[in-house]
């Protein structure tokens, strides 16, 4: 947890707040529809969904909410660790010429993201509400699941970007099988069938999904079981990446 | 420790992992059957100290670890063995176009920087005193870096750092940059700084630079110090060596 006291102090806010402010900044420079962007690719998802699983007599009640709370969250994670595998890298010119630490990179990257997030939510709830869905207090909920789906992001980012330091395919790797992962999570769809189902037990992502969707569309609490599961998952990838991370930090400067 | 000794190296000893011939990638790894990294040492046994207000060269080839022993001496290399005890705070390592981000404005690379040299808070002062001493144009300025030439990269990155106040400049090759005018306000600038008692650690391969800003200097050559002295002693190897 070394890295995480070094954060109290008021400087370190500062810079890992210039440094998100710099990812929003970059992430929609010379865009033509710029924040935008961040609901195209939702909806374009959702359509193909709609269009696939219509006339499905076993999907889920309210398809269209179901689908898109799974999917905000989704983007999220995919954003956020497409952009942070390379953050160590690209921020060469940072790295060599100040001592701040290699950290402050992957989490402004999930901050920034939890930004978006945070305005695409927004913007559901108003919509939702538009569809003539009325929320309880309940849906507060999802704000302790993003906190555990960031901490279990920025654990998978610290892994990802460190090793893509010296192996630079590691992006792309990633990037290749992340159409995979998404297909095997339960978001279009509420389980696998019966004989698939242990993928979708070993699917980490799998348990934040179901958890968040609870919390946004149906009409059931979390319950405590689903919220350890999350507890345990975030946790144990934010301290495998971090230890993969401080292992790796001192050699940074030399490969990159 | 002396209260005059701003920095003291004592024995450190840096090395870095070095990619082995062929190995770059995942799929290298596991076609090759080779460790993808060697062990290469970068620095041994280095030992300097520097005095409070004393302007130190480092000079020496390409390669030779300058730029290795000014990241390891500002703590953004750690070293594997030896120690390095430094009182007091440094200014951003200025090495050419260091730490701009292209895509941004001028404007908003300086407000950027500021922050993460760990300014909390920026007044317009200070950016008018950048934009003052780099002579760049509010237009240039709203411009994204992309854009900028080389000699206007060196004169904002330069004007952005100077306007730290820090103990302890380093400067790593970017007088060679920029045009004539900009490198003797630079000059006057560094003359200006060492007047008000602060320490540069200076890197040059221009002797004669070497020669009039500093007061000591060392030359390294693949990692090992060879000579020290004082400036004009270590300009006048320096040019032996060619």
């Amino acid at each position: 947890m070394q890295s995480i006291n070094k954060i109290h102090n008021v400087q370190n806010i500062t810079r890992i707040y210039a440094l998100s402010k710099r990812n929003v900044i970059l992430r929609y420079k010379n865009s033509l529809i710029g924040f935008f962007w961040g609901f195209f690719k939702p909806l374009l998802y959702l359509f193909i969904f709609i269009v696939i699983f219509k006339d499905n007599p076993n999907a889920p009640p309210n398809y269209i909410l179901f689908v898109t709370s799974g999917l905000i969250l989704w983007f999220f994670f995919s954003n956020v660790t497409g952009q942070a595998v390379g953050s160590i890298v690209g921020s060469a010119g940072l790295l060599k010429s100040l001592n701040i630490p290699a950290y402050f990179f992957p989490l402004s990257e999930t901050i920034s993201e939890l930004f978006n997030l945070l305005l695409t939510l927004v913007v559901f709830l108003f919509i939702m509400n538009w569809f003539g869905i009325v929320y309880s207090p309940r849906i507060l909920l999802v704000i302790p699941l993003i906190f555990l789906f960031a901490i279990f992001s920025l654990g998978l980012n610290l892994f990802l970007c460190s090793i893509n330091v010296f192996f630079r395919d590691v992006g792309i790797i990633w990037n290749t099988i992340q159409p995979a992962l998404f297909f095997l999570t339960p978001i279009g769809y509420r389980e696998l069938p019966g004989k698939y189902k242990f993928i979708m037990d070993c699917n980490p992502i799998y348990y934040f999904i179901k958890v968040g969707r609870d919390t946004l569309c149906e009409p059931i609490v979390p319950s405590w079981h689903d919220w350890r599961n999350c507890i345990i998952i975030s946790v144990g990838m934010y301290l495998a990446g971090q230890f993969v991370f401080n292992r790796l930090k001192n050699q940074f400067i030399s490969a990159i | 420790m002396d209260s005059d000794i701003i920095i003291k190296v004592e024995n450190v000893h840096v090395s870095f992992w070095q990619n082995n011939v062929g190995v770059y990638s995942i799929k290298d790894l596991i076609t090759q059957h080779k460790m993808p990294f060697k062990t290469k040492t970068i620095l041994n046994n280095i030992s300097v100290d520097v005095r409070r207000g004393e302007s130190l060269g480092i000079v020496g080839r390409n390669g030779s670890g300058k730029s290795t022993l000014l990241r390891t001496i500002a703590g953004i290399i750690k070293p594997d063995k030896g120690k390095i005890t430094v009182n007091g705070t440094f200014a951003p390592i200025l090495a050419l176009g260091a730490g701009l981000e292209s895509e941004l404005t001028g404007y908003e690379n300086i407000s950027l920087l500021l922050a993460l040299y760990g300014r909390v808070k920026v007044n317009s002062n200070a950016i008018e005193s950048i934009k003052e001493f780099s002579e760049l144009s509010d237009e240039v300025l709203c411009m994204p870096v992309k854009q900028y030439s080389s000699g206007m990269v060196a004169r904002l990155a330069f004007s952005i750092s100077l306007a730290n106040e820090s103990d302890i400049l380093i400067i790593d090759e970017v007088l060679a940059v920029g045009d004539q005018g900009f490198q003797a306000k630079c000059m006057d600038k560094i003359f200006q700084i060492k007047a008000q008692g602060k320490t540069i650690l200076f890197v040059s391969h221009f002797p004669e630079y070497v020669a009039k800003i500093c007061n000591n200097a060392i030359m390294l050559d693949h990692g090992e110090l060879i000579h020290r002295g004082t400036s004009e002693e270590i300009a006048e190897n320096y040019r032996q060596l060619f």
